[in-house]
């Protein structure tokens, strides 16, 4: 189980992106964020996309609700054994702004438009912390 | 100036080919150029796609006893390009560069690097990133997870998914050459083992060792060749850098964008395709294409195939030979394989009655692009 655990695919940062990492190392979720029209965009940009403003990485609330979800239950990629829920997640910042991540859930009690929390964990195998969500309280 | 596809080849379609990549390439090539009446001399430029796990057109040219090209290129890219490639070598041709391409696609899709799954441990750069903690990384996971919200927006349900699936393998027994070829019922489909909900095992492309070649030429060679040519009327496009999770609607995919570029270039319109190759490396790729090029209304895809509008007496005859889900893998090169053996009228007992024109689509998700062909000059 955990030999199984140590094989979870890893992030691989890059100067666009070190910033995002960097914040959920030190516990807190934050997203890239547009200085001068305040646009929010993930995955993270040197340069904002829509006014090319410089970009800053800042924290949000976490909350967000369900797009839609998966139940993985077939052991295709290593590193969590199946059955889990990945979910993809509007966060309440912004219309479209959307995260992917595992969400701790029974599989057959997860809604599409659920309302849903992420919390910051560390991830087996290596260093990073990563977002998980969690049914919102 | 026109261009046609005026050759088709292909190896056979096993789980275990125990071949190179390169091999198999030279095969089909070989018998594209047989099929069309043509020599390895008559060929000029050579172009393929792949990600990592085929021969490039240089070593397949040398093999096939061609000492260079007048145009070869390679693009690292997956089926969302076929339709973009086979537009190229067209484009190519008008251009002047080079008067005959073949275009293959060649892998060990099952007893190789298998498309589905991922090798141990990894570090994930670019985009994928973000998707690396949560092991989202995979084909049959991006899919189901669209799938998935098109339920909630439309009621979509496993039996809307599943009719396509049936639908396919009904028309896969009719091909010798399709490697799934046992009767599928609903009941089947519906007890068939999970991989990523919503998708069952019968959701999945079967993956397969083959290769597959297809010949595209000048109009000039093509009044030369064996068969009748099928004609390439016209090709759109839509490729997005988004990723699978900052797109905005997972009901609709790349097709929203190329489907009316695809109708309005070539002014015609869905109910002018006689056969309809729709890009399946999922049940749900279908369903969703299905409803941005036209076909029918958002929604409203299991019904059209339950009410037979999706086989031979329907609306449209899609995929006839079993498609990706049934036929195989090959990347979606097999569809234009298939394409010109209607338009020829040669499809034997699966043939689809007059048929003149079909829509060969590529990709999914984000990215992919379309083809019209005829049996007639455009
Ligand atoms: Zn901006």
């Amino acid at each position: 189980m955990s030999d199984f655990a140590a094989l979870t695919p890893q992030p691989l940062p890059d100067p666009d992106t070190q910033d995002f990492w960097d914040s959920l190392g030190k516990g807190e979720l934050g997203i890239c964020r547009c200085q001068e029209c305040s646009l929010w965009m993930h995955p993270p940009l040197e340069r904002c996309r829509a006014c090319a403003g410089a970009v800053a990485i800042e924290s949000v609330s976490g909350a967000g609700t369900v797009v839609s979800f998966i139940v993985v239950r077939q052991p295709t990629v290593p590193g969590r054994l199946p059955p889990y829920v990945v979910a993809t997640v509007e966060l309440q910042e912004q219309r479209g702004l959307h995260l992917v991540a595992v969400l701790h859930a029974e599989p057959d009690a997860v809604h599409v438009g659920d309302r849903v929390q992420a919390e910051v964990v560390p991830l087996p195998g290596g260093d990073f912390r990563v977002p998980e969500f969690r049914p919102a309280p | 100036m026109a261009t046609a596809l005026v050759g088709i080849g292909r190896t056979s379609f096993s789980r275990r080919s125990g071949r190179t990549t390169r091999a198999m390439a030279v095969e089909a090539c070989r018998a594209a150029l047989a099929d069309a009446g043509m020599a390895v001399a008559d060929v000029d430029g050579m172009v393929c796609f792949q990600v990592g796990d085929s021969a490039h057109p240089g070593d397949v040219s040398y093999a096939l006893g061609k000492d260079e090209l007048a145009w070869s290129y390679s693009v690292y890219a997956g089926g969302n390009v076929v339709s973009d490639l086979i537009a190229l070598a067209s484009a190519s041709i008008e251009a002047g560069l080079c008067r005959s391409v073949l275009v293959y696609r060649s892998l060990n899709g099952r007893s190789g690097h298998r498309l589905g799954s991922m090798e141990a441990p990894v570090q994930v750069p670019d985009d994928a990133q973000f998707d690396a903690p949560s092991g989202f990384l995979v084909p049959p996971q991006w899919f189901a997870m669209w799938a998935r919200r098109h339920m909630h927006t439309y009621g979509t349900t496993s039996q809307d998914l599943g009719a396509i699936a049936v639908q396919q393998r009904t028309h896969a027994m009719a091909n010798e050459h399709a490697i799934m070829k046992d009767p599928l019922t609903l009941d089947q489909y519906l007890q068939g083992r999970w991989i990523n909900e919503p998708f069952r095992v019968f959701d999945c492309t079967y993956e397969i060792d083959a290769a597959v070649a297809v010949l595209v030429t000048s109009e000039a060679v093509a009044q030369s060749t064996r068969h009748k040519p099928v004609w390439l009327v016209g090709s759109g496009s839509s490729q997005s850098g988004s990723t699978w999770t900052a797109w905005d609607d997972q009901t609709a995919m790349y097709s929203r964008t190329a489907a009316p570029r695809l109708w309005n270039s070539t002014g015609l319109r869905p109910a002018d395709m006689d056969v309809a190759l729709m890009y399946d490396c999922f049940t749900y790729t279908v369903m969703a294409t299905m409803e941005d090029y036209g076909f029918c209304g958002k929604g409203e895809v299991g019904d059209f195939y339950r009410e037979g509008r999706a086989t031979y007496g329907g609306d449209i005859v899609v995929n006839p030979h079993g498609g990706l889900l049934s036929e195989g893998y090959v990347h979606g090169l097999n569809h234009h394989y298939e394409a010109v053996l209607q338009l020829r009228g040669d499809a034997g007992v699966r043939q689809v009655p007059d048929a003149r024109t079909a829509l060969v689509t590529a990709g999914g998700g984000p990215y992919g692009g379309a083809v019209v062909y005829s049996a007639d000059r455009p």
